[in-house]
């Protein structure tokens, strides 16, 4: 993971100003120059390749966004429809690639949020892998004694043999968390931090020119309708 | 006294047989403790119990009291002794949910809302105890089971409690890791900490215990010095005796030794040098010889190589597996054995070379194809439990192969003691028996080769018995069957061929004795040769220096 030394809350803001940004815009020229500057943000955080892998997962939606804008309406829609959902996707994808999940439930705990909450944000997005690497056991599991789960149509009558177990495991683990977080403290009051984030200079003016930038773009857009 | 059980009684919520019926105990500062009994014995609820987890996070019925550090658990919470008394529990995984190592080891001192500067004092004794300052920065979740194993240790140590408490530890640990974790717990000891080991397996820690204490249905059934425990029979709490112990009662002697050296003098002492020697050349561990040679291979493979992330994991393998043969084959934790295995029913397809199984490439072959002939049980039985009943779940495999043979399945029920069962859901067996459901699913489509992966690990004596007679059988009917395992004793036991692998290749291939004597491949893949050979050459290198 890269890390920037931003503080989470001002990468927050800033993801937040570019998402209203990317949606309310529907200029050609706005969105070619924002996807620029997001291509050349890529490569100075050298995500070039992950970025590349990411983009197969999104690209198919952008497909399908583009095309259905363009039957619906004209080919300059199906173009910015899908230059937007490009942007807004690779807005998050630096975002999440450039802040670890434990700075972001920091950075939510010091706005304020509880910190089961932003504890629950960081585990769910940790124990992904997790997961994937059970859900590929149960599924060679299966497939090693016969059971047809290799995507033909026969294997949505065995669809169960892969849910149930992952399910249950699932459950388990969760269980298992659990108590081994209480073991531990999960909970207790007057929790102390070893790496609290501080929000500096940098900060406040990363965050104080993307506010006045919202506010002039929102203001150009909306006073001159 | 660190701890201490008054006529503690506790059953889950909604059983009615108690885990714990009337336990009554006592641990001293700075003892070092071993408690031993089979599956369901209650070691796991000791441990909980010894947390407060009983009664505060599982909350069924209680009775008795449990005091840990003078401390009454019904009246403390798990936030109040949690840095008095820590728990390793049995799976590493479901205890790491922080993103980096360093964040896992020092999440209960911030949970104590303790200072920076003393958290860091802390973290820095903590890692050097448990051997982690080139892990700091590493995701928990991309570590071995033995580097898992002693962050969860870190993360309890860095709480400086009074009592530490390992459930199960050695589980799933290679050999070395298995080392480096006992080296750990003596450093553990000298900083004066009261340890108690949860284990079955008696010989990995005996050597550094005070006292063992055994379970039985919830209660104490025999405590003592672990001299004085293992001078009487254990069988039937449901354990095994350390494997050289073993040897030497079944020869005839009343001796309790521990380690090969004691176990020489001990022959001197009681003059029995010679015969002994005699008895141990002429009872060799495995018997069986393979049943192939002349027939076409089972298994070929010809410069197998696979490659993850780029990084070369198996490096030209080249291997023949002969119709009859029991294979077991060792390695550390990481070093390809699983991909190796998933090679052979085209789970994996090679990415560089040839597999040939029964003579059919695997590459064009489909997996369901190669089942048929080829069974897998996995470590894990819950990865492939999903039918209602036993019966369903085992007959799955012959249901959609079309190849039901009523005789052949009663006989699989009835060897693995299913019949009881067969109605019942499988979700609702004991870990044991939900493994015997796996073997007899697994055996129910008749393959002619079967793959064991890690069969012993985590399981008791009781099943360890019933296993080594289902192999025994398998290999009196000519069955092909191929094992991964650390348990180098039962490898010796069941396999009469040995590989290892280690850096993507087979290192070593041949009887256990002659790869146990390549002592470079052993130390290569931080394998220790079994107390017997030890034993073996030891008394070998004796007699010559005699002559």
């Amino acid at each position: 993971m890269k890390r920037t030394t931003l503080d989470p809350r001002t990468k927050l803001i800033l993801s937040f100003v570019a998402m209203v940004l990317l949606m309310i815009s529907s200029h050609m020229a706005f969105l070619t120059m924002a996807w620029g500057t997001l291509c050349i943000l890529v490569l100075v955080f050298r995500l070039r390749q992950v970025w590349f892998v990411f983009l197969k997962g999104l690209g198919v939606a952008v497909l399908t966004f583009f095309l259905i804008a363009w039957l619906a309406f004209d080919l300059q829609t199906g173009i910015i429809s899908g230059l937007r959902l490009l942007t807004i996707g690779t807005v998050f994808f630096l975002f999440f690639q450039t802040t670890p999940p434990e700075h972001l439930s920091n950075g939510l705990l010091k706005m304020g949020f509880p910190y089961p909450f932003t504890f629950v944000l960081s585990a769910s997005m940790q124990f992904v892998p997790v997961l994937i690497r059970r859900a590929r056991n149960i599924r060679d599991a299966q497939r090693a004694r016969g059971i047809p789960l290799e995507g033909t149509f026969k294997s949505i009558f065995y669809l169960h043999a892969f849910a149930g177990p992952l399910l249950i495991q699932a459950f388990r683990f969760a269980d298992e968390l659990a108590e081994a977080m209480e073991a531990r403290g999960f909970g207790r009051p007057s929790r102390s931090y070893r790496k609290e984030p501080c929000f500096r200079w940098i900060d406040w003016a990363v965050t104080v020119g993307s506010m006045i930038l919202f506010i002039a773009i929102l203001s150009m857009k909306f006073l001159r309708t | 006294m660190i701890l201490r059980f008054e006529g503690v009684t506790y059953y889950y919520p909604g059983l009615n047989t108690p885990s714990l019926d009337g336990l009554e105990l006592i641990v001293q500062p700075g003892e070092s403790l071993l408690v031993a009994g089979a599956s369901g014995s209650g070691k796991s609820t000791f441990c909980r119990a010894s947390i407060g987890l009983i009664p505060h996070f599982h909350h069924g019925k209680l009775t008795g009291k449990v005091f840990v550090d003078g401390l009454d658990t019904t009246k403390y919470s798990v936030h109040e002794l949690f840095c008095h008394a820590g728990l390793v529990f049995q799976n590493p995984d479901a205890q790491l949910f922080n993103q980096t190592v360093e964040s896992e080891i020092v999440y209960g001192l911030e949970s104590l809302g303790i200072e920076s500067s003393e958290i860091e004092r802390r973290l820095s004794w903590a890692s050097r105890l448990a051997n982690l300052d080139l892990l700091m920065n590493r995701s928990p979740h991309t570590l071995s089971g033995g580097e898992k194993q002693r962050v969860t240790l870190g993360a309890i140590l860095t709480l400086r409690p009074q009592l530490l408490i390992l459930d199960e530890p050695f589980t799933h640990l290679d050999p070395e890791a298995s080392e480096m974790l006992r080296n750990i717990l003596r450093s553990i000891r000298t900083e004066g900490i009261t340890t108690i080991i949860v284990e079955h397996r008696l010989h990995e820690i005996i050597q550094d215990v005070d006292r063992i204490i055994l379970f039985q249905r919830g209660r104490k059934a025999i405590e003592g010095p672990p001299r004085q425990v293992l001078s009487g029979d254990i069988s039937h709490y449901g354990l095994n005796l350390p494997p050289l112990l073993r040897l030497l009662r079944d020869f005839g002697l009343e001796t309790t030794v521990f380690d090969v050296e004691e176990a020489i003098n001990e022959l001197k002492i009681q003059k029995c040098l010679v015969p002994f020697y005699e008895y141990l050349i002429k009872r060799p561990p495995n018997s069986s010889s393979s049943h192939g040679g002349i027939n076409p291979p089972v298994v070929e493979l010809n410069d197998l190589r696979f490659n993850f992330d780029g990084d070369p994991v198996l490096y030209g393998i080249d291997l023949h597996l002969q119709r009859g043969e029991s294979v077991a084959l060792l390695g550390r934790n990481g070093a390809g054995k699983t991909t190796l295995i998933k090679h052979l029913n085209g789970l994996i397809k090679p990415q560089q070379g040839l597999v040939r199984i029964f003579g059919s490439d695997t590459k064009k072959t489909s997996v369901s194809e190669l089942s048929r002939h080829v069974s897998m049980v996995w470590q894990n039985p819950n990865d492939q439990i999903f039918r209602s009943t036993v019966r369903e779940e085992v007959l799955i495999g012959p249901k959609i192969f079309h190849s039901y043979d009523p005789l052949w399945c009663n006989e699989l029920l009835n060897r693995f003691g299913l019949f009881p069962f067969m109605d019942r859901s499988p979700f609702s067996l004991s870990e044991g028996q939900k493994k015997r459901v796996s073997f007899a699913s697994a055996l129910s489509v008749k393959p002619e080769l079967i793959i064991l992966d890690e069969p012993t690990a985590g399981q008791d004596e009781p099943f360890r018995h019933e296993l080594t007679s289902y192999l025994h059988s398998l290999r009196e009917e000519g069955q092909t069957i191929l094992f991964v395992t650390h348990d180098l004793e039962f490898a010796a036991e069941h396999a009469n061929r040995w590989l290892i692998l280690a850096g993507g290749k087979i290192i070593a291939d041949g009887p256990p004795d002659r790869v146990m004597a390549d002592t470079t491949a052993m130390a290569k893949a931080g394998l220790r040769p079994t107390q017997r050979f030890q034993l073996t050459r030891a008394m070998k290198d004796l007699m010559e220096n005699r002559t």
